[in-house]
Parts: structure tokens; sequence; C-alpha cells
């Protein structure tokens, strides 16, 4: 491991630029989209739908789905509420008390695939299994699909179904707007069958005027609100409605949000994560590796130095302390010669008088010697 | 007001005065709907006491009293009103054992006092009784469910009340003169109480419900102390839903007597006709007055707000005492009831008349060419002939000359039957009862003055399904304007199927019209053979 510090900047440097200057994903970014222009919607307007099924038989027919236990003309469905499945792409759900004194009889919801403009389903999958498309459908595709059900947990609508009776390639099944029809010019199933023109389908831009234009012409009959011009930063699919849109089971809690924004914060994170760390942390492993190098090999130099110096300091002492002794031992003998000499002085004089032949012998001898 | 009461002379005043005393006492009902679970109560005689309000903040909730109950209660022990109210000019005080609030520590206490020491009292006596404790009192969240509705004099009251008191209409009409500080009966200016008795009590002014519960209750009790029958002296009385309904009402109703006029023309100007500005001569509009006044319950549908002609304070131009709404808006506005074509467009809302009407686009402002149907006399010439002849006979001329006879074609020309087969998929044809149709709706209309008269073209009524085409005897088809649905270019015109569809089931709903259901297909479309 061996960094320089210039290349560790250089990599730092490179990898911010590529994270911030990167290509923004809109489907990712704070950045508000409008929906595809010219893209094609459909407008639900419950004071007309008269809760037939039509379009759920419609819907069956044109995609092929495996036929109901009870047939599409028994009404007596709609006691209770149901939910799309995998061989449903679209319900209708009755609601009978309803708030709006100019409301006769009973209300319709028609629950379908809204084709969000910046799908949560969509955002959420890592594979791509969705797509927003141009003509305003959000389709699937099942040969890329892993199965983990994220677009399930993700949508607010709770659209999308799974294929759970299925061993093998279960698939997530929802309303595609009938994408493989629209972009032939046809009109997507429970849309050519509804007899009264509940659903109008149209350039959504065309659909909003239209809304409009019923609110301001009836303004006793709609509740003065478009459901899906901005709930979810916008749906393909709009709603007008006689009474407020919590009385017909639709969710008025949702915020004008597009789904991926919600989670553009975290993930904005995520090149930083996946693309800066590792280089931010392989140089902060290095630089700590290389300071415990240098640090084992100051340590060393420090006891060699340690050790040479205590030796010549041992040694130096030693020399002195030898000397001493030394000195101490010429000391000695000079002491004790002078001793000798004097005792042999002494004897000498002894001799004289009391003598003492060996010392004087011997003396003479030392001296000799 | 033959109710059932008769036989509870022996109450009367006490009950009328405890009533009219515990309702002045708190100043609010409960108007919102509470909580509307099932297990609440239902009841029409909640009152809160929160008279300590005057002192400040409430420290605790206040005491929802049902009024009733306690009149109930009392009068099995034998106890009238002065139980609860004292009596001061010989008039019951509505406040509850005091003439007036002094303070706050006393107000309180007499509460306290009065309240709790009658609980215990009944109590020790064995009987059923109310709370003692703080908390059962002053409950924030009681569970209760107000049915309380507001009643008002109709015509059909008023004329019985009116009978009942030999037409002296001073026994309850009355003004406030600012000199002598006195009421008096300023005969032939009589209105309705709340032109002058508001929401709130001013100065020598009470409030309406003060007012009503101080003069119907007391003289209700009166009568019944003397008579049999009388009007009602409870809470639920006037004020249940229920019992509303069992109030006696005359289908036939003699004209009020207040010199209104029968006929008359609506007056732009202050100052009559002879003197109207030249500038804004808009013919004038004959008004059929008597008519009007039984097309409605009250004559304070049109007079919100005084007797008078309607351009003393809507001028022209617009007045402060008119709040600035001028003439025209007062007679054209649409979305209030007091003008002509607010109401005018609230008759729309019959079933008879939704089925076509509820389907018409509301215009910001009519057609102008439909301004001659009301505006038909010529100022000038209307100023000239009315000095020769009465004003009265001239509207009325005027107004028989208008013919409100609806015009259909001769029977023959209306088709008996007609058969649709365009767009045969699933289904075989349609055969529609044309003429029958054609003959419920011109006979649907037959009695209603205002509809014969929009209706005498013989087109008009063709036009609710033959619309936005040329009037004929023989108009076109569905199927040459209504064609293939979704149109980018048409985006508002529906497509054939759907105009077949919404113009039948839109019609039938709005009449209220039940079979054919909507979902039976099979009840119109012949089967495919």
């Amino acid at each position: 491991m061996s960094i320089t510090r210039r290349k560790f900047l250089g990599w730092l440097g490179a990898a911010t630029a590529g994270t911030t200057l990167g290509k923004t994903a809109n489907a990712a970014s704070n950045k508000h989209f409008g929906g595809y222009p010219k893209s094609m919607g459909v407008l639900f307007d419950n004071t007309r739908c008269i809760g037939c099924r039509k379009c759920e038989e419609g819907c069956n027919t044109v995609n092929e789905l495996p036929a109901p236990d009870l047939p599409f003309d028994d009404l007596a469905l709609l006691e209770t509420k149901r939910r799309t499945t995998p061989k449903a792409y679209t319900i209708v759900n009755r609601y009978d008390t309803v708030s709006n004194v100019n409301v006769k009889g009973p209300l319709y919801r028609k629950v379908q695939c809204n084709h969000c403009l910046e799908p949560a389903c969509a955002s959420a999958c890592f594979v791509r299994a969705f797509t927003k498309t141009p003509k305003g459908a959000v389709i699937y595709d099942a040969s890329v699909c892993v199965g983990c059900r994220y677009c399930m947990i993700a949508c607010p609508f709770e659209i999308p179904t799974y294929e759970y009776d299925k061993a093998l390639e279960p698939r997530v099944m929802k309303c595609t707007l009938c994408y493989p029809r629209i972009v032939k010019g046809l009109l997507p199933g429970c849309i050519q069958a509804c007899p009264t023109e509940a659903l109008t389908f149209g350039k959504r831009t065309d659909l909003l005027k239209i809304a409009r234009e019923r609110i301001s012409k009836f303004p006793d009959r709609y509740v003065d609100h478009i459901y899906g011009e901005n709930e979810m930063g916008g749906t393909s699919w709009l709603y007008l409605s006689a009474v407020p849109f919590k009385e017909v089971g639709m969710r008025e809690d949702l915020g004008i949000t597009p789904a991926p924004n919600l989670t553009a914060g975290a993930l904005s994170g995520v090149p930083i994560v996946v693309g800066l760390w590792p280089v931010l942390l392989t140089g902060i492993y290095a630089m700590s590796k290389r300071k415990e190098k240098i640090a084992k090999q100051e340590t060393a130099e420090a006891v060699a130095a340690a050790v040479d110096q205590t030796n010549a300091e041992a040694k130096a002492k030693y020399a002195k302390e030898m000397e001493q002794v030394q000195k101490l031992k010429q000391k000695e003998i000079e002491n004790a010669v002078k001793k000798a000499l004097d005792e042999a002085a002494k004897a000498e004089a002894e001799d004289v008088s009391d003598t003492k032949p060996e010392e004087a012998d011997k003396k003479p001898s030392e001296e000799d010697s | 007001m033959k109710k059932g009461k008769t036989r509870l002379s022996w109450t009367g005043i006490k009950l009328i005065v405890f009533t009219v005393s515990i309702c002045l006492t708190a100043t609010g009902i409960y108007g919102a709907k509470g909580p509307s679970e099932s297990a609440a109560q239902k009841r029409a005689d909640i009152v809160r006491i929160d008279a300590m309000q005057a002192f400040g903040k409430l420290e605790r909730p206040p005491v929802t009293f049902l009024h009733q109950k306690h009149t109930e209660a009392l009068a099995t022990q034998n106890k009238d009103c002065s139980a609860c109210h004292l009596v001061e000019n010989n008039r019951l005080v509505p406040k509850f054992m005091r003439l007036k609030n002094t303070a706050k520590q006393e107000v309180m206490d007499i509460y306290h006092a009065n309240c709790t020491a009658c609980h215990q009292e009944t109590a020790a006596a064995g009987q059923k009784s109310g709370p003692v404790v703080c908390g059962e009192c002053h409950k924030d969240r009681p569970d209760l469910v107000s049915i309380w509705q507001t009643i008002g004099m109709d015509r059909s009251l008023h004329y019985r009340h009116s009978k009942a008191q030999n037409e002296k209409c001073e026994r309850c009409h009355h003004q406030f003169d600012e000199v002598t500080k006195k009421l008096f009966h300023a005969e032939g200016k009589e209105g309705t109480c709340r032109y002058c008795h508001k929401d709130v009590t001013e100065e020598n002014r009470l409030s309406l419900r003060l007012a009503s519960h101080l003069a119907c209750i007391d003289c209700h009790s009166k009568t019944l102390a003397k008579f049999d029958d009388a009007g009602p002296v409870t809470c639920g009385g006037c004020h249940d839903p229920a019992q509303q309904k069992l109030v006696e009402k005359l289908t036939v109703v003699p004209r009020m007597k207040r010199n209104q006029p029968d006929m008359v023309f609506v007056r732009s100007t202050k100052s009559g006709i002879k003197n109207s500005n030249p500038a804004t001569r808009m013919p004038l509009v004959p008004f059929n007055h008597k008519a009007h006044e039984n097309y409605n319950d009250t004559c304070r549908v049109c007079h919100h707000a005084d007797l008078n002609a309607c351009v003393q304070c809507h001028t022209l131009q617009g007045t402060k005492e008119g709040d600035q709404v001028t003439l025209e808006a007062s007679m054209h506005r649409r979305n209030v009831n007091m003008s002509c074509l607010g109401c005018h467009d609230l008759n729309q809302r019959d079933p008879k008349c939704a089925g076509c009407h509820a389907r018409i686009a509301r215009a910001r402002q009519q057609d102008p060419d439909a301004c001659q149907a009301c505006h038909m006399g010529d100022v000038t010439r209307v100023a000239e002939s009315i000095q020769n002849t009465e004003e009265k006979d001239l509207v009325a001329g005027m107004l028989d000359s208008r013919n409100p006879v609806t015009h259909t074609f001769a029977e023959s020309d209306i088709p008996e039957n007609v058969e649709m087969k365009t767009l045969m998929n699933q289904y075989g044809p349609v055969k529609l009862p044309h003429r029958k149709i054609v003959q419920t709706l011109s006979g649907n209309i037959k009695d209603n003055m205002l509809a014969r008269y929009y209706h005498r073209d013989e087109n008009t009524l063709c036009q609710s399904c033959h619309h936005n085409s040329p009037v004929a005897k023989k108009p076109p088809g569905c199927a040459s304007c209504h064609g293939r649905p979704f149109d980018e270019r048409d985006p508002f015109k529906p497509g054939l199927m759907a105009a077949y569809h919404r113009q039948c089931m839109e019609c039938h709903e709005a009449m209220g019209i039940e079979k054919p259901v909507a979902t039976n297909c099979n009840a119109c479309h012949q089967k495919k053979g």
C-alpha cells in the first residue's frame, strides 16, 4: 500500500466531480417533472359512473385475463370493497353514504393503476422493470424482474399485485393503460366499454381542461378538485367527484410530492457512498498504515540509539571506575610502600638497638626489586 | 299546536317560566351535531350553562343542561318554574335564581348551592336525582346529540295566530319609541320579528331568542291556564323536528292583510314610475305580487330586511343600506334565494324540472334575449298610461297578454316510437317511446305557471333532448353530431354511445325514475336475435 498524497488527492477530486457533475436522473432529482408532453391519460367522473362493471369486462377481454368466478353482470359483488388482483387489473367499488345532496344514488370508484408521472414503483425497482413511457403508460418488463416486490410496497395506491399462485416465474401484475393498444391508436379496454363516458380518454392536458370546464359549469355537482392533478406529483389518471375523495375511498393524505423525491435525498447519497467511500477509506487505511510503519521505524531507531548511548555511557563509567580503582590501587601500593619504607627505617633504627635482622634484610631486597 | 298538551294546565305557568328562564340564562345551544354515534341520546332541549363566561375564562367545562328533563321532573314533585326562577315585575326572570349577574363568586355559589341542594333533597326523598359531584355536571363531551331545529312563523302559522287573536296585530307586533322609551303599535307597519330582534341583545332591543321565548311562552302558558289548547311551552314543542311536523298546516292560507299590492311594476327608482331617469329606461317588469305570496312560506324569503319595495335599499347604483347590492343584482343574482332568478333557479331543482334542467350548465348570466321575458313595460308609455288607468289593471293586462300556455307540436307530428339501431354490437335495437316521453314532460309542467311561461314555444320542450341543433319539427338525429368518442379536436363532445346513455340515464336519475335500472341493459336494449 503505497499511495502518495498527490495520488490520493487526485482520486478524491475525481470521485467528487463524478458524483456531482454526472448526468442527473429526473426520476430521482428534486426537479419537478410535469409529465411527458402529449402523454395520454384518463379522466374518471364518478357523477357519470353507473356501476355496471363494463370496464372490468372490457379490461378482462382485451388483456386476455382468466374468466372471473362470477360473471361481470353480477353486481352483487359491489356489496364488498375489492382491490386489484393479478387476474383483474381494474375493479369498481360502490360507496352508499355520500354527503352531496345533489347525488341521488350511490357513487362508484374505479380502481386501477394511476400511471403516475413519476412512478413510485419505478423508483423503487432496482432492475428497472418499470418504465414510464412518453405515451403516459407505466409498463412492466417481466424479463428483468427479480420478484422483490418493492414496487408493491412503494405504490401509494396499492395497485401492483403478485402472482403468488404461480410456482415458476411469477410476475407483478397491474394495469398497463393498454399500452400495446394505445400505441396502435386503439382505446384502452375499459374506456372502450364504458357506456356513459364516465371514463374520458385523451391527452392529459386536454383532460385537465375538460375537468375544469365541468367543475365551472356544474359547481353544485362536483367538489372543486381534480384528483391526480398534483397528487403524488401528478398522475395520468384524473378524477372528478361529487363528494370529497376520501368518502369514495381515495387517499387524501398523499401530498403533492412525487414518490422519487421522497427518497431522492437518501438515494442521492448512494453514489457518494459507492464511489467516494472506497477511495476515501483506502486513503485513510493507507495513511494509517504508513503512520504505523514510520512509528515502528522510529521506535527501532530510538531503541538502537538508546542502547548505543547506554553502552557508551556504561563503557565510560567502567573506564572511569577502572581508572579510579587503579588509582586507589596505586595509592594503596604507594601507601604500602611508604609504610614499608617507614617500618624499614624504624627497624633499622631498632636494629641499632634491638635488631630485627629479617626485616632489615627484607627491606633492602624490596628496594632492590 | 294541538299536541295533546291539553291536560297539563296545572303545570302551565311553571313550565313556561322555567323553560324560558333557563333557555335565557345559558347563551349557547348546541347547533352543531356532536358525537354522531348512534348511542348518543338525541335531545332538542340541550342548554349550555356558560353564564360564568361573563366573568372571564371558564375554569371547568360548561354544564350541559337538559331543560325539559328538569321541567318534567319538577312537575312530578308539584314544583313550578319558581323552583328555579325569580319573578320581577310580574314576569319570570330568565336567569337561574337571581335577577342579574352580580359577582363571580356569588353567581357560582347560586348555581352550586341550589343545584346540588335540590339534587340532594330529591335523592334523600328516594327519587331519581341529578349529580352532586363536580365532574358529573361539568362534562367536556357529554354523550348527546342535539336535534334542535330553528322554528319560524310561516304563513299558515301566522294566519292561525292572527285568527286566534281576533286579528289584533298589536298583541305581538310593536315598535320601539326612542323618545318615550316605550313599545307602541304602528298600524300598517308590521313586519317579521327578526327585522328588529337580531342574534344578540342590544340596548333596548332583545335578541330574537330572548324575545321569542319571553313572548311566545308567556302567551302560550297564559292561554293554557285559561283554555285547553295552546301553543307549545316546552323546548321540544317548538324545536324538536318530529314535533314540528305535527304542527297543523293549512293547505289554503288566506292572504295576509298588510296593504301589499296585488299587481305592481317593479320600481327602478325611489321616486316612482313617473319621474324615473330617462337614461336608465329599462322596460319595467310587471309583477304579480299576489301570486308570488303563495309561492313562498314567508314574506321574508324576498323581503329579507324589511317590507318596503326592493328599490328602497337596492337602488340602481346601490346604497350603504342595501350593502351596495344594486337593483340589478338584487333581481338577477343566481346563487341566492331572495332574488328573482335565484328563486326561479331553485324551482328547477324540482324533479319534474330537473330531468332537463340539471343537465343545462348554469351560465354566468342570462341570454340577453331572455330579458324581454320579464322586462315588458316601456317606461314612458307606462308612465303615460298609468295616469289614465290603474297600475294594477295595466300590470294585469300585460301579464295576461303573456299567455303562459305550453305549446307542443300536434300529436300526429310527434313520432310515437323511435327505434335506435345504430351502434348495434352486443345488443339489439332500442325502442324509445318517444311520444309518451313528450307527453310526460308537458304534463309535468302544466300546473306550473313559471314553467308554462318559459316553455310556451312549441320547440322548447323538444330541446331538452334535441339540444344544440336547429329548432325544427324534424330535428337532426343524435348521430348527426355525436360520433366517434374522444376526438382531440372536439374534446368536449361525447361520443354517440355516451350521448345516448347519458341523455336517458341522467334524465331518469334526476327525475327520480327508478325503472329501468341503469345497469339493466336488457330493460332498454332488445336481445340480439
